[in-house]
């Protein structure tokens, strides 16, 4: 198979603010894994990956051995089932991501209801994950991406937005790490999100 | 048609594994039916995968100041013991073969979401033209079912303390606002008083977390049995 061919980058360029991800690295380390075992290439994706992954499991997880356990079994998925992994369809980061997902969604649900009925792979199928990009939907506005819309903010209000809906900090992590009082952080992510709104049009309800 | 979609705090929840199972099944089985939502859940998937992973090296360190402690060097774990253990079986996982599995209300078989594949559900109760079907997901307050409605049934005027997610599998039913297909997924608050009924029958899958309150006339007196419904 022509793996390098194959590597799709992801659309998701915008949300970048300094460090690029080098996806087609990725991407070809994860067909590396898939194709011939290649535990080199396994060490480059863990040391890209793991840290990372404790560090969001540790937010999710007060206890350590269960962050650690995210991390054993997230990665642990990557190595025993990276053959899913469809480049057409996607970013490696995407498709690890969804693994990890699962992996925290099945573990809360053990923690909180004691039940180990392992339900995420059927709500969010590993091996169909992430849509082709080929399947194009123009009659929506969908099609014209939240990310556009996110950057047409101005820079103070993008900032709260990131940082809350795409790095998961709270309100309050926000405000010190912006040096900023939690009221701004509120009123920036208020005017923010009527913004947001009316540019992808509320149309739902 | 669909026209009745998860709100954009929704889909980004779901995308973020925070919902609870219910809902999250929910959202899938509407996503399977919507391309619309189906696709703005890639992006969406997308765009926080990206985000997650570069999280460390790029927005992060412009606020750390009290960052004394490399993670991958912390004693309680190991990366590499971890690696050596991961990578010493050679056992692949093949996604387990999805079997659709069918229900029966009023002699009528439905082929199930693949959502729902590994819940269990109780045993059909029935009341006049409802059947339900609990789904046993044991989230505390949150009561998950399948809901039938055999032809001209319907249910009483009603409204609700918490939310009420009705999401059609089959058939149609109409209401005081308006008229509801296949694939649409109605998600109502206590503010909403509704009489879903359905001509033609039809089988929903419905996530509540409070009893119904029926808030008309005669069927007031069925208050104590709202929660037998949703």
């Amino acid at each position: 198979m022509q793996t390098n061919l194959l590597c799709t980058k992801t659309n998701a360029k915008s949300i970048k603010m300094s460090n690029e991800i080098d996806h087609a690295q990725l991407c070809l380390k994860l067909n590396a894994v898939a194709q011939k075992r290649d535990k080199q290439a396994f060490t480059v994706l863990f040391k890209f990956f793991a840290p990372k992954i404790l560090r969001i499991a540790r937010g999710k997880f007060p206890n350590e051995a269960q962050a650690n356990e995210v991390v054993q079994e997230t990665m642990s998925n990557v190595w025993r089932k990276a053959h899913l992994f469809n480049a057409d369809k996607g970013a490696a980061t995407t498709w690890v991501y969804t693994v990890m997902r699962n992996v925290t969604f099945d573990m809360l649900r053990k923690i909180k209801g004691n039940k180990e009925d392992n339900l995420s792979d059927d709500i969010w199928p590993i091996a169909e994950s992430m849509v082709s990009e080929d399947d194009c939907y123009d009659d929506h506005l969908a099609q014209d991406n939240l990310l556009n819309v996110i950057d047409s903010l101005p820079e103070a209000q993008r900032e709260v937005v990131k940082g809350f809906y795409f790095m998961e900090m709270s309100q309050e992590q926000l405000a010190i790490k912006l040096n900023l009082p939690l009221g701004t952080i509120k009123s920036r992510l208020r005017l923010a999100l009527a913004k947001l709104k009316v540019q992808l049009g509320e149309d739902h309800d | 048609m669909i026209k009745h979609h998860p709100t954009f705090e929704l889909l980004k929840s779901f995308v973020d594994g925070e919902l609870p199972a219910s809902l999250s099944a929910g959202i899938a089985i509407h996503a399977d039916m919507c391309p619309t939502c189906q696709h703005q859940i890639a992006q969406l998937t997308e765009q926080v995968a990206e985000a997650n992973f570069e999280f460390e090296e790029t927005f992060l360190d412009r606020f750390i100041v009290d960052e004394g402690e490399d993670i991958a060097d912390m004693p309680a774990i190991s990366f590499e013991q971890m690696i050596d253990n991961i990578t010493s079986t050679d056992e692949l996982v093949e996604p387990e073969v999805k079997t659709p599995k069918q229900v029966t209300f009023n002699e009528q078989s439905y082929v199930l979401p693949t959502a729902l594949n590994n819940m269990q559900f109780s045993k059909t109760a029935n009341i006049g033209k409802l059947s339900r079907a609990r789904i046993q997901l044991d989230e505390d307050e949150i009561h998950t079912s399948l809901l039938h409605i055999a032809p001209g049934g319907g249910v009483p005027e009603h409204t609700h303390k918490g939310f009420e997610l009705t999401l059609l599998l089959e058939g149609s039913f109409d209401d005081e606002n308006g008229h509801y297909e296949k694939g649409d997924f109605i998600m109502l608050s206590g503010d909403h008083q509704h009489h879903p009924v359905s001509t033609e029958g039809c089988l929903c899958y419905t996530v509540a977390n409070d009893a119904l309150h029926f808030t008309q006339g005669i069927n007031k007196l069925l208050n104590p049995i709202g929660s037998f419904i949703y």
